[in-house]
């Protein structure tokens, strides 16, 4: 069983966690097509190669984003969701923008 | 003997201690196992070779949130920065930091330590921002792993190298113990070795047979609280 | 000839205790053997050589290797099948039966079969039987029955099996000369080394193989690595331990008798050795036709002489050491022929030549002779070796009861190739060799090629060596590592000969002979692992140990191509046969009581499983389960009742941004949610579809109570972090799901009941109307109080802390005594919501259920800036939805009644499928719930519903709710 290194609460066996899906940024909701936005919601990259993927650490129910090589399945790094989410997120309306 | 219908808080295990021949008593409103059986001294002796007791009765809180260390600082309670330690405060109550925000706090055996009442008494969603009251008295049960074989125990329940040179007093893991999320304070008693298990209330019949049946290759028993009081 | 095997004297027996004699029975037949016997070795003694017959030919079978590394020892112990009678060690009264026979052993109707072997080519069962289809069922059972292998007994007793984490700084798997030399190296500065050996006792090769002319050697170097090893405490040793298989990250699982042990290593060292290989000849798998090296463990382990006149068949200098070993043992060997032209000068075959044993070389066994009814060897007939696989017969013909062979060896990789190490073919050993290693993971000994005993030694201390420095310890200098390994000239390259009249095997689990490759490669399953799946080769209790490497030599041969560019086939764990009871083990099942569950017991209730909870499904006898759900739901309509609710979800959500939070999670919007109310939730996921309801009770501005469903609420929580983490709202989200005891009590005495145990609320209709929440004292308990509606009336749940739910369950249920109260089970509460109309998510949803299609689209904001799921439904407004949740009602009470996922039919149109259904007593009809086709949504639509045996029934769409249309009652 692989071990993952969990930003909280260090190396644990692979059991303890459950993968949260690859790392993408939400389009605007309001402001992209039907399309792409379908792309989002149901299509996956399945990247070979070094992505980034969401894992959340069950018995704290902790989640962190991992960078893994899908290809050598290797873990490269850990790190806490905030390294990337410094900031609260607004979301408006395209009509709220005019006004 | 107390009949534990008549107080109002039940331990979820008060069945499983009587079925044990507990005796028990009232501590904190709840139906306490003081001691299980006639031998006080066997049972000392259990509690320092591999004793199991329910401290679901005992008093404990719980605290979370973005602001939460800088209120419990304000409340007088001493602390640092690590996560998944336990900080042993002057009363005799303990505060494990389960993470940056998370915090739950244990008073001790004899009911002597004031800070969980303090605590509980102080906050109040109006007061204290960026700190939230977790219902840990609540939510979780508490049970007292303690002995000399409580490390080798675990390593038939739970993944973590327990035993007392690769897990330091007052560490805490958060884990699966039994196929249960549980945290695991190493938290000594006297000289003897003793873990901490804080856990679903609802899984208490659940884990306490589990551990019992893991226990009987060490001869492992349950205690009451006077053994574990015993311990230092 | 008859077989005299029997006893040595001491010195030979070094795992036996004479001291101990042991009987137990062996085909009913009573058989004695010494402590430390295993149950092949004690059978030896008595001169019982034939122990199993063969799984397709039922051809007579004796212990080819005695290292349980061969199939031909599987016996039947008591209830248990298949165990390896030359690893089981003998107890007092075990009870032990061949297999693979219909009679018995000595007489097997069934080995008749081997006379037929020309029609019983491999892929002989799948070419025969398969048509017509519906005989196979009974082809398949004859063939179960003369295909064999033990039996189980579905009565057995069920042993106590368990598991256990064990930690180590580093592995050694493999206690012989190098693992052990490995060990005590690493022990110098490793914090914890665990030492592991499948057999019984420590020292591999030192305990049976002869590396000098007297044979003392062995004895010195054990003697001296054991007591180094007594003096390290930091060695945990582990004997008659398996190492199953090779997982990620050096995970490894050991099983040693009844406990599957889950190891994480640091580093680990594979000192495993390697297996010595039989040499294909016809008859080759008779009883008294073994390795040499099972000779000498017959001799020098058990102290069993393995036959009175051996011939010994030899390709290396050790099958001479056998030769001397036989010797010694007072077996008379008449010949030792070498496949070898021209055998180089080697130490033991110089001292063999001293003892006057004829050495023919350039000469293999032609075939072996079969004494009476097969069940040994009579006599050799030789061959000269002429070309690769080729030999010509000539007239030489030796009587023997034993052939012991030693013709050459493979490295034991199964482990390494797990762990990610990669093996090629050495040519000039004649032996796959070691690639590539991963880090972390160090081979020493034989499997790294250093077959000579100083050799592997040396490697042994190099192992322990790289396993220090793989961690970063102070290791010291590097120990020497000599340039000879003693790998080269000790495999003869093509151990396989063909013969004109077959019964040349070279698997002999699934009796494979060279023909059968012959075949299967002519049929075109030439690539290695066609060419296994196929033939079966290697799909056997062996795992290919000894039939893997003939394999690939034949299809390189055939496809003329390298041994490399042939490739090998995949190892995967297990390595070694495992028993369900190590898999299942200790089972983990955690099951959830709520706090009442004691009471729901004492009072008869059916329990029943929600998640990892038990819940009550209905009070009172099973005979009676229609009737008794029926009256609780009547006494919910008529009187009041009270039902469990603590498993329902239930989550803290807090701070200023708490009502934004709700807002962006749910499909509702919530920030302008009076303080004191509650409002429903629904939410969906980014694809707009539903995955979890309930309510948000505010009881402060930055304070919402969440109910989730019992199933869902752990995902919701973890759901709601994860969006958290990344939006960093100023809020904080609870489970507080097991901190309450929660019931509804429901009816229209409820608020009779209540108002006897609450005094600081006042429960009137103005002061506390539906869908109001407060904070109240109910019988002494602080309680948070909810006046819902899921079951339709007049109703309060009450939330306690889980620990005073069993005195809150004993006062109500005091309390509404005089009202008629009555405790009721999840199937009367879903009765009860059904009339209503309430969905139940993931009963009635699935994982396409929108909110359109579930006509809730009341439950959506419109004008949010945005909830998770919004722009996909958004979408989906714009389209025409296919499918529509309906209610349908039944009033012909002749027909059969539908139950739920009863298909909706239109034409040869499947349209939809019941999701809830139910007589309703307070309405005197059948009433449910479909998905059926939009044109089909409108009310008075009838549609037809096919139920159990294929009959149609029809049913109208109507209007929900079933009940209490204007929601009078739930309002009171």
């Amino acid at each position: 069983m692989k071990i993952i290194n969990c930003p909280l609460n260090g190396p644990r066996n692979a059991q303890e966690f459950v993968h949260g899906g690859e790392f993408v940024a939400m389009p605007d909701p309001h402001r992209t097509s039907d399309s792409d936005w379908a792309g989002f919601v149901f299509l996956e990259n399945n990247t070979a190669g070094v992505v980034r993927e969401w894992w959340c650490h069950v018995p704290t129910a902790y989640w962190f984003i991992a960078e893994r090589d899908t290809i050598k399945d290797e873990f490269i790094r850990t790190f806490d969701p905030s390294e990337i989410f410094r900031e609260r997120v607004e979301f408006t309306r395209p009509e709220a923008t005019k006004s | 003997m107390l009949n534990p219908s008549v107080v109002p808080a039940r331990s979820f295990l008060y069945r499983e201690l009587q079925k044990r021949g507990a005796a028990l008593g009232e501590v904190n409103g709840y139906g306490c196992a003081m001691r299980i059986g006639s031998d006080a001294a066997a049972e000392d002796a259990q509690a320092r070779s591999l004793g199991l007791c329910d401290l679901t009765p005992l008093k404990r809180i719980g605290f979370k949130g973005w602001a939460t260390a800088e209120w419990l600082i304000g409340q007088g309670a001493t602390l640092e920065d690590a996560p998944n330690r336990v900080y042993p405060q002057d009363d005799g109550a303990r505060i494990a930091r389960l993470s940056k925000g998370e915090f739950v706090i244990l008073g001790d055996l004899h009911l002597r330590s004031t800070l969980p009442d303090r605590l509980g008494i102080a906050w109040s969603i109006n007061n204290a921002s960026g700190c939230f009251r977790v219902p840990r008295e609540d939510a979780s049960a508490w049970l007292c792993l303690s002995g000399e074989h409580a490390g080798a125990m675990f390593a038939k329940v739970c993944g973590i190298d327990m035993r007392p040179q690769h897990f330091a007093n007052n560490q805490i893991a958060q884990t699966s113990l039994a196929r249960m999320n549980a945290i695991i304070m190493r938290n000594d008693r006297g000289a003897t070795l003793a873990f901490d298990l804080v856990f679903d209330l609802a899984s208490a019949v659940y884990l306490w047979n589990a551990l019992l049946d893991a226990m009987t290759e060490f001869d492992g028993k349950p205690v009451g609280l006077e053994a574990v009081r015993g311990l230092g | 000839m008859t077989r005299m095997t029997s006893r040595l004297a001491e010195p030979f027996g070094s795992l036996i205790d004479r001291a101990k004699p042991i009987t137990f029975s062996f085909e009913g037949r009573s058989v004695q053997g010494f402590a430390g016997d295993t149950i092949a070795s004690a059978l030896l003694a008595s001169n019982i050589t034939m122990i199993s017959r063969s799984f397709k030919y039922h051809r007579p079978r004796g212990p080819m290797t005695m290292a349980g590394q061969d199939g031909n020892t599987l016996v039947q112990i008591g209830p248990e099948p298949n165990r390896l009678a030359d690893r089981v060690a003998i107890k007092e009264g075990l009870v032990v039966k061949g297999l693979n026979y219909w009679g018995s052993l000595e007489r097997d109707y069934f080995a008749l079969l081997g006379l037929f072997d020309r029609f019983l080519p491999v892929g002989f069962y799948y070419k025969a039987f398969y048509k017509p289809r519906w005989l196979w069922p009974f082809w398949e059972a004859v063939i179960r029955r003369v295909a064999g292998l033990g039996k189980v007994d579905v009565h057995a007793h069920h042993g106590y099996f368990d598991k256990e984490y064990l930690f180590c700084d580093v592995l050694v798997v493999g206690g012989g000369p190098a693992g052990l030399e490995a060990a005590l190296k690493a022990a110098e500065t490793a914090g914890e080394v665990i030492l592991v050996d499948e057999n019984a006792s420590l020292g591999g090769s030192l305990n049976y193989a002869r590396f000098d002319e007297v044979g003392a050697r062995a004895r010195v170097e054990r003697d001296r690595l054991i007591a180094a090893l007594d003096a390290r405490p930091n060695i945990r040793v582990m004997t008659d331990t398996v190492c199953n298989g090779a997982y990620a990250d050096n995970w490894y699982p050991l099983v040693k008798a009844n406990r599957l042990y889950k190891l994480r290593a640091k580093t680990a060292v594979f000192a495993t050795g390697s297996y010595e290989q039989p040499l294909t000849f016809r008859n080759n798998d008779l009883p008294g036709v073994m390795l040499g090296s099972a000779a000498q463990r017959l001799i020098k382990l058990y102290a069993v002489r393995p036959g009175q006149r051996a011939v010994v068949v030899a390709a290396n200098d050790d099958a001479y050491g056998v030769a001397l070993d036989l010797l010694d043992a007072g077996v008379e060997v008449a010949c030792v022929t070498d496949l070898r032209a021209d055998p180089p000068p080697a130490p033991l075959s110089a001292a063999l030549l001293k003892r006057h044993v004829p050495v023919i070389a350039g000469v293999t066994v032609y075939e072996a002779e079969a004494s009476a009814g097969g069940r040994g060897v009579c006599a050799v007939r030789l061959a000269k070796v002429t070309s690769e696989g080729i030999a010509q017969i000539m007239g030489d013909r030796f009587v023997c009861d034993l052939i012991a062979v030693s013709t050459g060896y493979a490295p034991t990789s199964p482990l390494i190739s797990q762990a990610g190490g990669t093996f090629g073919y050495d040519e000039a050993s004649a032996m796959l060799a070691i690639r590539s290693l991963p880090a972390d993971v160090v081979a020493a000994g034989s499997v790294n090629g250093a077959y000579a005993l100083d050799a592997a030694l040396e490697d042994g201390r190099h192992a322990g060596w790289q396993a220090m420095r793989s961690q970063r310890l102070a290791a010291g200098d590097e120990p020497r590592l000599s340039a000879e390994k003693g790998a080269r000239g000790i495999t003869w390259p093509f151990p396989i000969f063909s013969h004109p009249r077959g019964k040349n095997f070279v698997d002999f689990d699934e009796d494979i002979s060279v023909k059968d490759f012959e075949h299967a490669m002519l049929e075109g399953f030439e690539h290695v692992e066609l060419l296994k799946r196929f033939t079966t080769n290697g799909m056997g209790p062996s795992q290919g140990r000894a039939s893997s490497m003939p394999a690939i030599r034949l299809a390189a041969r055939h496809a003329k191509r390298t041994i490399d560019e042939t490739g090998t086939t995949t190892s995967r764990p297990p390595v070694t046969q495992v028993k369900i009871g190590h898999l299942a083990g200790r089972s983990f099942d955690p099951v959830r009581y709520t706090a009442m569950h004691f009471r729901h017991l004492e009072a008869g209730a059916r329990m029943m499983s929600a998640g990892l909870w038990l819940r009550p499904e209905f009070y009172g006898d099973p005979k009676q389960r229609a009737a008794l759900i029926t009256a609780e739901a009547k006494n919910v309509r008529e009187n009041v009742g009270l039902i469990d609710v603590s498993t329902l979800g239930g989550l803290d959500v807090r701070g200023p941004d708490a009502a934004e939070f709700l807002n962006r999670m749910y499909t509702f919007a919530y920030a302008k949610q009076p303080i004191g109310r509650s409002r429903y939730v629904l939410m969906t996921d980014q694809a707009g579809v539903i995955i979890d309801d309930g309510v948000a009770c505010r009881f402060h501005n930055d304070w919402f109570y969440v109910t989730a469903t019992t199933s869902g609420v752990d995902a919701v929580y973890r759901s709601m972090l994860w969006y958290n983490a990344q939006w960093r709202l100023k809020v904080d989200i609870t489970n507080v799901t097991a901190a309450y005891a929660g019931v509804n009590l429901a009816g229209p005495n409820a608020r009779k009941v209540l108002e006897k145990l609450c005094k600081d609320a006042d429960l009137s209709k103005d002061a506390f109307p539906y869908m109001g929440v407060r904070e109240a004292t109910v019988a002494g308990i602080k309680a948070l109080l909810l006046r819902v509606g899921f079951v339709g009336e007049l109703g309060y749940e009450i939330h306690v802390p889980a620990s005073r739910g069993e005195a809150l369950w004993d006062a109500l249920m005091i309390a509404g005594k005089e009202f008629g109260i009555r405790a009721f089970g999840v199937e009367a509460q879903r009765v009860l919501r059904l009339e209503k109309g309430h969905i139940i998510v993931s009963q009635d949803t699935d994982g396409l259920t929108t909110p359109w299609e579930a006509d809730m689209a009341w439950a959506i904001a419109k004008t949010k800036p945005f909830f998770v799921g919004q722009r996909s439904l958004e979408i989906q407004a714009k389209q025409k939805f296919a499918r529509k949740l309906v209610g349908f009602e039944i009033t012909d009470r002749a027909q059969a009644v539908p139950k739920e996922c009863h298909l909706v039919i239109r034409g040869t149109e499947i349209t939809g499928r019941v999701t809830s259904i139910a007589d309703s007593t307070s309405l005197g009809k059948i009433i449910g719930m479909a998905y059926v086709a939009a044109d089909q949504s409108e009310p008075g639509t009838t549609i037809d519903i096919r139920v159990d045996g294929g009959a149609m029934v029809k049913a109208t769409v109507v209007k929900m709710p079933f009940y209490d249309p204007d929601a009078a009652r739930q309002e009171l």
